[in-house]
């Protein structure tokens, strides 16, 4: 198993193929971040795991984050601090996909309609407004292990500018 | 994983340990968060619309910072109606945060009386405020209310301040349901831009309720 992967790692369309989804899915919401930094602000408060006090950290992330989402983009689909990108985008995935399991978990109950967390339709923050938890969290860890992929991938093919 | 990170193996690096490689990809890692936030903070300086002012609070009304004074006379506002607004929200049993409540009847009623007065005299001490976004206030908003964007609110204030100091009854509305920007906002207007307290009132239900009921909303930017 781990030599089949092995082998095609060393292709390098694995590689190729998750640094364009990953690269232009950050890029999509990352822009759609930069164009309303409000809409992610009331989004990253009602996560209601960041402080409130002082003020300025959940208004400072909600400036530099998206803009951090599209350096990584920018990153991933140049090959410009291609891992350091996949790293960060790991990280971000990291922590954002069990806060959106979270704030999917939370909101069980609060309407007729939300029975389970797979009826649950809520504002995670991603740049898209209101949208189904459970899809949310599939794409999520694909784009996990997509991002995982070009982080510790050996291929050095597809390594440089698209 | 562990095979991936042995050391002197990762081909686009030849060379480097994998520790180099680590501090590289970290060094690399800072500089992107750098760069990004240097940017971030640029374009929030300069853009005209939607920034975050960063060191503003907007989740102000949630603890209390509303401050209410004692009742002032209804001569020292120039007002000559019944103040119903202050009566009815003064008896309904609100949250402890200080800002008072209207209900849909209660907000019908003032803009009915506002409508009234305005046809009689021009003038009318209730002021309706809407607190959501400019889109969303030029889709529908109840006739003859403002727009005060919560999240704008210091850049709009300005010209807004004589409507909202002459008012008695400031009647702060957003979209209703889980929206608490009606609530940020009448804080704000309390304890950053100096309205009486005991002026400010918050109609819950939003333009959701007042839809809901059939009332009038009028589209664009103007008030009217």
């Amino acid at each position: 198993m781990i030599e089949k992967l092995k082998a095609l790692d060393a292709t390098g369309v694995p590689l190729l193929l998750a640094r364009l989804i990953v690269g232009f899915t950050f890029l999509y919401y990352g822009a759609e971040k930069v164009g309303d930094p409000v809409a992610f602000m009331k989004s990253l408060k009602g996560y209601e795991v960041l402080p409130l006090q002082p003020s300025w950290i959940i208004n400072g992330l909600a400036v530099v984050l998206p803009w951090l989402e599209v350096a990584c983009a920018a990153a991933l689909l140049s090959g410009i601090q291609l891992r350091s990108a996949a790293l960060l985008t790991t990280g971000m995935l990291a922590v954002f996909t069990p806060l959106v399991m979270m704030l999917g978990l939370s909101l069980i109950g609060t309407k007729p309609e939300f029975q389970g967390l797979c009826d649950v339709v809520a504002d995670c923050g991603c740049g898209s407004g209101e949208i189904p938890v459970c899809p949310k969290l599939a794409t999520n860890c694909g784009l996990l292990l997509l991002s995982a992929w070009v982080l510790f991938s050996r291929s050095d093919r597809f390594r440089g500018g698209l | 994983m562990s095979e991936m990170e042995s050391p002197g193996k990762l081909p686009p690096e030849e060379g480097t340990t994998s520790s180099q490689q680590c501090r590289n990809t970290c060094s690399g890692a800072l500089f992107l968060v750098v760069a990004a936030a240097l940017v971030g903070l640029s374009f929030n300086a300069v853009r005209s619309e939607g920034y975050i002012t960063l060191g503003r609070d907007y989740s102000s009304g949630t603890s209390g910072t509303v401050v209410i004074d004692p009742p002032v006379s209804e001569s020292g506002n120039g007002g000559d109606s019944e103040p119903t607004a202050a009566d009815q929200g003064s008896t309904d049993i609100e949250p402890d945060d200080g800002i008072q409540r209207l209900t849909f009847e209660e907000a019908r009623d003032n803009f009915e009386t506002a409508e009234a007065e305005l046809r009689e005299s021009g003038e009318s001490i209730y002021l309706f405020v809407d607190a959501r976004s400019r889109d969303l206030y030029e889709e529908s908003h109840i006739p003859g209310a403002l727009w005060l964007y919560h999240y704008e609110s210091d850049r709009l204030i300005e010209e807004l301040l004589p409507a909202l100091e002459m008012a008695f009854f400031v009647i702060v509305y957003c979209n209703g349901g889980d929206c608490e920007d009606s609530l940020h906002l009448a804080a704000d207007l309390s304890s950053l831009y100096g309205i009486p307290g005991e002026n400010i009132y918050v109609f819950e239900g939003g333009l959701n309720e007042w839809t809901d009921n059939g009332m009038p909303v009028v589209a664009g930017s103007e008030p009217r």
